[in-house]
């Protein structure tokens, strides 16, 4: 479903923060890109959620190319992150009508997507209120709630679990599996070790702009010879990672 | 169109559901310029004697045709008078410094006499009168008004000219009906006013109110406008692309021009309307404005004919336009919030120093003006206020905005990087 190919993306002309990455997502896996800050996780996800172009190579999208079909492709995609901070003046309720409307989702539909939604993750008692009144893992809920409601194959999920308590962290890596299991594409980009070996199905680990590693999390312990995964990154980073100077 | 529609239902929404935006966005600005408007007149009043308060006229010897036209006529009626008589007036002469001192705080001694001795004044006019009706055309009048008042007060001047220019040239004129009916009945209707017509009232008044507001108002409106639309714009579109909200709207299947357009018409609507909620205020305060203080910065009376008014109508949403596009351009191509909000922040002092020009200028616009963007703007309204507008002018200043805005988005979309949604 996403199919990435020799992607490059340098935002000055001496320095590039992507060095030909390529990789392909099949329906109902969990793809994680794990890697140190600043070795252009958030850059590629980006690329790939058609939120920037890349300066070489190509992204494909359920066999589309935003070149061509980026409309459609952004039916197909539900992109989270948690860096989004919805308005704090609007309330949940309103946040789901807005972007429901823009999704072109049927009214009688809208309200019946709502309630699934707001009861599955407890938002309903604060449908109302302001979101500047709700705590940080309620954001969050609400910020899948409104990304998911048009009920996208493919999710991209930037740091699912980033500031997240551990009930809410909780939720939210369950809510993945049961993504998963309905067949979706997902691909999020962590940089905790626990998320990555509970949920992803296929890891890449990227350091400086570029993939030094990809497999399972048991294929990559197993080809750096260490007994545990964070172990096993640590001596993947090393070998790979090349000091500025 | 829809989805246009739909984002700028929701960027209306989210002004209107929260009041603190309401009011900042159509009270305050309206309120503080109100406030300037009355606050500057004290506050030069204070700079130039000390005093907040406005001192009177001091009236020595004043005949009773000048108390009853005053008493008849309302533009007269607006100073506080004190009667002394010339005996008193004598007294402050002889004791040292009280003269100085009583004019340093602002105050205006009129003195009625005349230039022979005789100081009977009415008696001198009505005399005067009397040899022209006798058919005396070479008839001198020895009656005279003096105004004294201390030449290092500004303010003191300035209530000395008013009061010449409004009360003494009109009651110079009401002179000939109270005194000298003979003659006018003779001779001609040269001297007759039709000081009851309410549109000859209105005329009157009208031109030095337009001529200060031309002055003010649309310098005033410009810096409210652009307040306005600095304020949006940060909301709307800097603090979206920080809170990473920018992202959440243009991953959704609705074109990028689509939501452009959906905020960039919240922002023309919401500071159209609040710009004529602010120019319908200064209106009233026109009108509300009695006091005819000598300091005053929009005097009573400011009146717009139909197409004056249409121009200022017309001409503020097309600047709004250009302020937004060059605030979406200026957010757009910087990365840093505090980089963003100091450059926005700039063409304020830009559009205070052009407010502070058009205050004191003493000429008129020049062509080239009108072709620099928003500044054009300025230049038409002031040329409306003083009813010297051209056809040329509304255009030059509608199509040079629209473009340079046109311009300034486009090359901001380009900028961006963005995927062509348009394809």
């Amino acid at each position: 479903m996403i199919r990435v190919n020799d992607v490059h993306k340098s935002y000055t002309k001496d320095t590039e923060t992507i060095k030909g990455v390529s990789f392909e997502i099949g329906k109902g896996t969990i793809f994680g890109l794990l890697g140190p800050n600043g070795a252009g996780k958030t850059t590629l996800m980006q690329i790939i959620a058609t939120l920037m172009k890349p300066t070489s190579g190509t992204v494909e999208i359920g066999g589309m190319s935003p070149e061509k079909d980026l409309l459609k492709i952004h039916r197909l995609i539900g992109f989270l992150t948690t860096e989004i901070k919805l308005d704090p003046v609007s309330t949940p309720n309103d946040l789901f009508d807005f972007f429901a409307d823009l999704y072109d989702i049927p009214k009688e539909e809208i309200k019946q997507r709502k309630e699934k939604a707001f009861e599955r993750f407890g938002i309903t008692p604060f449908a109302k209120r302001r979101i500047s009144e709700l705590s940080t893992g309620m954001k969050q809920k609400i910020s899948i709630a409104i990304s998911l409601l048009h009920e996208p194959p493919i999710i991209i999920f930037d740091e699912p679990t980033n500031g997240l308590d551990i009930l809410t962290s909780r939720q939210v890596t369950d809510y993945l599996k049961e993504l998963r299991s309905e067949g979706r594409c997902i691909l999020l980009s962590t940089h905790i070790f626990s998320v990555a070996e509970e949920l992803c199905d296929e890891v890449a680990i990227l350091v400086d702009g570029k993939i030094v590693a990809q497999g399972t999390v048991d294929e990559l312990i197993k080809l750096s010879g260490e007994k545990n995964f964070e172990d096993a990154f640590f001596k993947i980073y090393v070998e790979n990672h090349k000091e500025e100077k | 169109m829809e989805k246009t529609y739909a984002i700028f239902r929701w960027e209306l929404k989210k002004i209107f559901s929260n009041w603190h935006k309401t009011v900042t966005l159509f009270l305050l600005p309206a309120v503080l310029m109100m406030l300037a408007l009355n606050i500057f007149p004290l506050l030069i009043n204070y700079m130039s004697t000390g005093s907040f308060s406005k001192k009177p006229i001091i009236l020595v010897g004043a005949p009773k045709t000048f108390h009853d036209y005053v008493s008849e006529n309302a533009d007269a009626n607006v100073y506080s008078y004190t009667d002394i008589s010339y005996k008193e007036l004598s007294e402050i002469f002889s004791e040292e410094g009280k003269l100085k001192s009583l004019l340093k705080g602002g105050t205006v001694i009129c003195y009625f006499g005349s230039d022979n001795g005789d100081a009977d004044f009415d008696k001198m006019i009505s005399e005067y009168y009397q040899e022209l009706v006798k058919g005396n055309s070479q008839a001198q009048s020895h009656a005279v008004i003096y105004l004294g008042l201390d030449g290092n007060s500004l303010t003191g001047q300035l209530r000395a000219e008013q009061f010449k220019q409004g009360v003494l040239n009109s009651y110079k004129s009401s002179l000939i009906d109270r005194l000298g009916g003979d003659y006018a009945n003779i001779g001609s209707n040269l001297f007759s006013t039709d000081s009851f017509n309410p549109v000859t009232k209105l005329m009157d008044n009208r031109s030095p109110a337009d001529r200060a507001a031309a002055r003010i108002v649309p310098g005033m409106l410009l810096i409210m406008m652009y307040y306005c639309v600095y304020s949006l714009a940060s909301d709307m579109f800097a603090s979206e692309k920080e809170r990473g909200f920018w992202a959440k709207l243009i991953m959704t299947p609705v074109s990028s021009v689509q939501i452009f357009a959906g905020k960039i018409l919240a922002i023309l609507v919401i500071v159209s309307g609040a710009t004529y909620l602010t120019a319908l205020l200064l209106f009233f305060s026109s009108w509300l404005n009695t006091s005819n203080d000598a300091m005053s910065l929009l005097p009573f009376g400011m009146m717009l004919t139909p197409s004056e008014l249409l121009i200022v109508i017309v001409t503020i949403p097309f600047t709004v336009f250009v302020m937004t596009a060059v605030c979406i351009s200026t957010i757009f191509s910087l990365k840093k919030m505090q980089d963003i909000t100091v450059n926005l922040q700039l063409p304020l002092v830009f559009f205070l120093g052009d407010f502070f020009c058009q205050m004191f200028r003493g000429t008129r616009p020049m062509t080239l003006e009108y072709f620099i963007p928003m500044h054009n703007s300025l230049a038409l309204m002031s040329e409306s206020y003083m009813a010297q507008e051209k056809l040329w002018h509304v255009f030059a200043v509608l199509i040079v905005n629209t473009l340079v805005a046109l311009i300034a988005l486009r090359v901001t979309y380009k900028k961006e990087g963005l995927y062509d949604k348009s394809k």
